[in-house]
């Protein structure tokens, strides 16, 4: 959609993928601003309640990325997540929501690189699919 | 009392002045609910930003504090104690990232703006809703529980029995030394284990503040980490070991002989007795289990012969409760049991050994005094060493133990050493000698030898035939591309006579029996390049006698390991070995915080990388539980507001740490702060909202959201 | 002075919470004694005029159940709050948006023509849906508006107090009533229930292990539920963690698990989105496509964990189209 610029909230995990958002940084690649990233101790810690509440809050897409499976720094925190979010994604179809609106992926925190791409990305599909319209009346 | 927060914007420089208009962003934040302040500062992190931040929280009276700089990851500790040393509670404290995640990678002006205000506008709006947490402090025990006197948990031992620290080592045999002192020499170097073992084992039996416990086993794990209260059973040995001077009178009038476990059962021993020559503690014990006094038999034959009246049959087994504020888990391995793999005829066939046997064979202290013989007390002739049973197998265990390898090459040369004449098959699929030494020494003993082992790009290339009645070896220079191709190898080929390098695809697929007095074994040869097929190739069925087979099997996790496991909330992979917390950052804690694997129990290693292991642990306790010091705890964790919680029990099952716990009585859920990591799960999962999950609680993180999301 | 005045009304509701208040039985010669009803549609004949004849808070209470979809049901129920001291939503409808909130996955206009024209057994050759002004002849008629999203109460006046369930019970009607006339109600806003959720009171709650693990959920006729056992460990859905206590185990006891009428504890914003959290820590497995397996063992999870608290949940329903 033209001129659309969405408004994204991205739960980064302290250990990995905030780690890995900050080595993008150190290594000046551009990402896009539409990105906010809100840091939690784990992905394990994302409520499903907290993406409920962003989209409410007018946010167009929302990102989870955690550590690689296998790699959490808690062990099994990543899983949990995983878990939430099987069930979340089927729960989400009869709202509406489209698929791309919600994306749970893995970023360690040596892959500054594989960071912007994917948050690139989600940008990009969000823009295409316009801004989230919560149900009016 | 309003809220009175003040808001730092670093310029870093030029880092972030430079990528938006910085101006704009501190008018922002200047008149956002709560914020007396908004500042602009040219390096926060230097002497005067953070002085600048003390003088402010003083005079302004500033109850939260943001700062919009770098990376939490980068400053967040220093701008902790920064307003914590000014007076100002450390958690008071929002960090924003303009640097990493906004100016470093958001390259329009404009857009860089827009991020920063609205990032700042979250931290304010979060930061209103922090709460002052203190940092709790409990007891701890400085002392240390070690389990398992082998080498490693000696180690382990002599590195944390410090001043003001008292070390228990409980051991579950008779002696210290576990496997290591056992055999007669190892690898690289072939030096003598039990002299190298020697002074460890004189400072261990002597120091002060080590307490050792033989025969004494694990009943109980309570606690948690800094105060684990464990009951130990120490088993009577039935000698009074201050009494006893190891004179050894005792041995020879017992009636009772049975299969002697500490020379891998190859020879017998009485019902009391030395686990071996020179084991240490230097007195016997009686084998309850065999002695005919517990079978309600009369005898007092070794009483009789004991001039020191260190026999004591009164003497009954002892708890005792130690606590202590770690535990060391250096439990050691075993070997995988070869009966399973019946293809190599072990437990059947005479002079086919384990290496573990082997060593004993070997070893001085063991029953052939050293010498290697047959059964039949022979010498032998032709000595087949197998390598990988049980191991690297799908069919069995799949890992490679690290060590065998190595073992076997000494075991060759030790072998040539007391035989020259002997000859030597070594049957492998592949050599594993890593570390610094290994591979040198192992090139040095082929040199002194005349044995040359060759490492080929592609054993496939090999072309193995008879020759003279001695088997010839043609096999590629390194270099050659192609190994399709023969025809350009051929310009390099070389060959060499050896005794014989079989190489397989699997050692697994051997068939050993015994035919006329001698071991025979037919093996797949490789260059079939599908081992059910004989027809392709060279390869084929070939049949080999020899006199003696030494197996290498598999090292995996103590049979008895899973028992501790089980009582100290540990969990173990399929090969038996404890499973550490995290495989390279964390290789020798757990989950359980406050017990650590080391050594073999943790996985299969060599002597150098168990007592490594079993120091690095002990550098782990010594750093955090310091005698005379409380331990502080982490103030970010999870607390259950019982008022809400419904004891539904879900977040009881989330927690890997075992942090939450069900109090049976009040029917309520609780986190043990000590052992909670704050990781959050269980407050996402809990459905009563009834846990907090302090520093990142609900209200926080969707203050936050809301923050980033509104225009 | 006189008894207390106190109306009943139902807006968008099925009738069961006025069954609630007969069920008081012996119970309600004892409120009715002690209250004057002077408004309640179902079981007495009073026109809206008596309503509008009222002063301004002359009522004590007014117990409002059904939740709020029509134009009428807003103007009546605004109308009650002008009249009234106290306004208690009554049930699941009035609280959370009910059941008669699971339309909120429909667009008003979807269930306009599947109510009038798409139904199989609905004969309507001419396409006729209701309208808000019908002109017949020189006649103007109106019916009320259909709103697009139904709402809960408090979304439509400010309300004193919650009676939650679907029904509620005939003891949390009489507390209710009791504390109003004893004048021993709690903090404004409050629900008048548990504060705890169902496990805290239910019989099975000791059954229940400290992990369950489920790789394929199973629904109520598929196995033979035991009666003494927790639903979870049977792989049953049962929302009761998630839900606030006071029912008394009604469907537990009936073998039956729970479906969350009661709605969810006080600090939790969404009961669809919290169950589904907890009930994802007991899939067992860390696999993706395993993952995916068990939950497709849940035919409609949406309206499962939704079911009575849709209207009122983060999102309120389906979201509109793109534009």
């Amino acid at each position: 959609m033209e001129g659309f610029e969405p408004k994204l909230v991205a739960f980064l995990c302290n250990w990995c993928s905030y780690s890995g958002a900050d080595s993008a940084g150190k290594a000046q690649k551009e990402f896009p601003a539409n990105i906010r990233a809100v840091r939690v101790m784990c992905s394990g810690r994302v409520d499903p309640q907290f993406v409920l509440e962003a989209f409410k809050n007018k946010a167009d897409g929302v990102l989870i990325l955690g550590c690689h499976p296998g790699d959490c720094h808690y062990k099994e925190g990543n899983y949990k997540a995983l878990r939430r979010y099987t069930l979340l994604k089927e729960v989400l179809k009869p709202f509406g929501i489209e698929d791309e609106r919600l994306l749970l992926d893995w970023v360690s925190a040596s892959e500054g690189n594989r960071f912007v791409e994917v948050v690139w990305q989600m940008v990009n599909n969000v823009k295409r699919l316009g801004p989230l319209p919560l149900r009016s009346g | 009392m309003a809220e009175q927060i003040g808001v730092y914007i670093c310029e870093c420089g030029p880092n972030i002045k430079d990528a938006m208009n910085i101006d704009d962003v501190a008018d922002f934040a200047q008149q956002l609910d709560g914020v007396i302040f908004a500042r602009i500062f040219r390096l926060l992190c230097s002497q005067e930003g953070k002085e600048l931040i003390a003088k402010d929280v003083h005079e302004q009276g500033l109850t939260r504090v943001v700062i919009a700089a770098c990376s939490p990851k980068e400053h967040e500790h220093t701008f902790r104690k920064v307003i914590s040393d000014a007076g100002l509670n450390p958690y008071m404290l929002q960090i924003v990232n303009i640097r990493e995640q906004c100016s470093w990678v958001i390259k329009d002006k404009g857009r860089a703006t827009d991020l920063a205000k609205s990032m700042i506008k979250a931290a304010v709006y979060r930061v209103a809703h922090h709460a002052a947490l203190e940092t709790k402090e409990i007891e701890a025990q400085p002392d240390v529980l070690v389990v398992g006197a082998g080498i490693t948990g000696m180690s382990a031992a002599l590195t944390l029995a410090q001043k003001q620290r008292k070390v228990y080592l409980v051991e579950r045999s008779p002696c210290l030394g576990g496997k290591v002192v056992r055999y007669e020499e190892v690898f690289p170097n072939l030096e003598c284990a039990p002299c190298m073992l020697e002074p460890a084992l004189d400072e261990v039996l002597h120091h002060e503040r080590i307490e050792v416990l033989t025969l004494s086993e694990i009943n109980e794990v309570l606690g948690f980490y800094g105060n684990f209260i464990v009951k130990v059973t120490k088993k009577s040995r039935l000698v009074d070991m201050q009494a006893c001077i190891g004179c050894r009178a005792c041995i020879e009038p017992c009636p009772v002989e049975v299969s002697d476990e500490y020379n891998e059962s190859l020879a017998k021993r009485k019902a009391i007795y030395f686990p071996f020559a020179g084991a240490l503690p230097n007195a016997p014990a009686i084998d309850k289990e065999h002695c005919l006094r517990f079978k309600s038999q009369e005898c007092d034959l070794c009483q009789k012969a004991c001039q020191f009246a260190a026999i004591n049959y009164e003497e009954t087994d002892q708890v005792r409760e130690l606590n202590v504020g770690a535990i060391v888990v250096a439990t050691g391995f075993d070997l995988f049991d070869v009966k399973n793999a019946s293809q190599f005829g072990y437990g059947k066939i005479e002079n086919v050994y384990t290496s573990l046997e082997f060593e004993r064979l070997l070893s001085s202290t063991g029953h052939t005094g050293g010498e290697i013989l047959k059964k039949d007390g022979q010498v032998p002739e032709k000595v087949a060493l197998i390598h990988c049973v049980g191991s690297r197998s799908k069919k069995f265990h799949e890992h490679c133990s690290g060590v065998c390898c190595s073992y076997l090459v000494k075991f060759a040369h030790l072998l040539k050493q007391k035989f020259p004449e002997v000859s030597i098959v070594d049957i492998y699929s592949d050599f594993c000698l890593p570390g610094k030494q290994t591979q040198k020494s192992f090139n040095d003993f082929s040199k002194e030898q005349g044995v040359e082992f060759v490492r080929v790009n592609d054993t496939n290339d090999l072309v193995i035939s008879e020759v003279d009645g001695k088997i010839s070896v043609k096999y590629p220079v390194s270099g050659a591309q192609d190994d399709k191709s023969l025809e350009k190898i051929t310009a390099g080929l070389r060959d060499l006579s050896v005794d014989m390098v079989v190489r397989l695809n699997d050692t697994n697929d051997l068939a050993i029996n015994e035919v006329d007095g001698k071991i025979s074994f037919k093996y797949a040869g490789s260059g079939a390049q599908d081992d059910k097929s004989l027809e392709k190739g060279t390869a084929g069925l070939r049949d080999l006698s020899v006199d003696m087979v030494v197996l290498a099997p598999a090292i995996v996790g103590a049979v008895d390991a899973q028992v501790l496991a089980q009582m100290l909330d540990l969990t173990t992979d399929e090969n038996g070995f404890f499973n550490e917390e995290h495989s390279k950052l964390s290789p020798v804690s757990t989950t359980t915080e406050g017990i650590f694997i080391v050594g073999c129990a943790q996985g299969p290693q060599d002597i150098a990388g168990s007592v490594a292991q079993g120091q690095a642990a002990a550098g782990k306790i010594l750093s955090r539980l310091v005698p005379g010091e409380k331990l502080t705890l982490d103030p970010c964790t999870a607390e259950v507001d019982e008022d809400l919680c419904s004891g539904c029990k879900t977040c009881i099952g989330v927690c890997i740490y075992n942090a939450v716990c069900y109090d049976e009585e009040k029917k309520r859920a609780a986190v043990n702060e000590a052992l909670c990591r704050g990781c959050g799960v269980c407050v996402a999962t809990c459905p009563s909202a009834a846990i907090t999950g302090k520093h990142f609680t609900d209200e926080q993180i969707l203050q936050e959201v809301k923050g980033v999301l509104e225009d | 002075m006189g008894k207390p005045k106190v109306g009943l009304y139902w807006a968008a509701g099925c009738g069961g919470c006025e069954e609630v208040v007969v069920d008081l039985a012996e119970d309600l010669l004892t409120v009715t004694g002690a209250v004057d009803i002077v408004f309640w549609p179902v079981a007495m004949d009073f026109k809206y005029q008596d309503v509008e004849a009222l002063k301004d808070a002359e009522l004590a209470v007014v117990l409002i159940n059904g939740a709020v979809r029509l134009s009428e049901q807003e103007h009546i129920v605004k109308l009650l709050r002008r009249k009234s001291k106290l306004v208690i939503a009554n049930g699941s409808c009035a609280c959370l948006g009910g059941v008669v909130g699971l339309a909120n996955f429909s667009k008003g206009i979807e269930l306009i023509n599947r109510a009038y024209k798409e139904v199989p057994t609905v004969a309507n050759p001419l396409g006729l849906t209701p309208q808000s002004v019908t002109r017949e002849g020189d006649k103007e008629l109106e019916l009320p508006d259909f709103y697009n999203t139904v709402k809960s109460l408090n979304m439509v006046i400010d309300v004193d107090y919650y009676i939650p369930g679907c029904p509620s019970t005939p003891e949390l009607i009489k507390d209710a009533f009791m504390a109003i006339l004893e004048n021993k109600l709690p903090p404004k806003g409050a629900v008048l229930a548990d504060t705890r959720a169902l496990c805290d009171t239910c019989s099975r709650r000791d059954t229940k292990p400290e992990k369950i693990s489920i790789r394929e959920f199973k629904r109520v006729y598929e196995i033979e539920i035991d009666p003494a056992r927790c639903f979870l460990d049977q792989a049953i859905i049962c929302l009761g963690l998630v839900t606030r206590g006071g029912c008394q185990e009604r469907c537990i006891k009936a073998n039956m698990p729970c479906r969350g009428c009661f709605g969810a504890l006080d600090n939790v914003n969404d009961q669809g989105a919290k169950f589904l959290s907890a009930l994802a820590s007991m899939m067992d497995s860390n696999d993706e496509q395993e993952l995916k397996r068990i939950v497709d063992s849940i035919p409609d999870p949406a309206g499962l964990f939704y079911r009575y608290s849709l209207a009122t949940s983060l999102l309120r329903g389906k979201i509109d189209e793109a534009k």
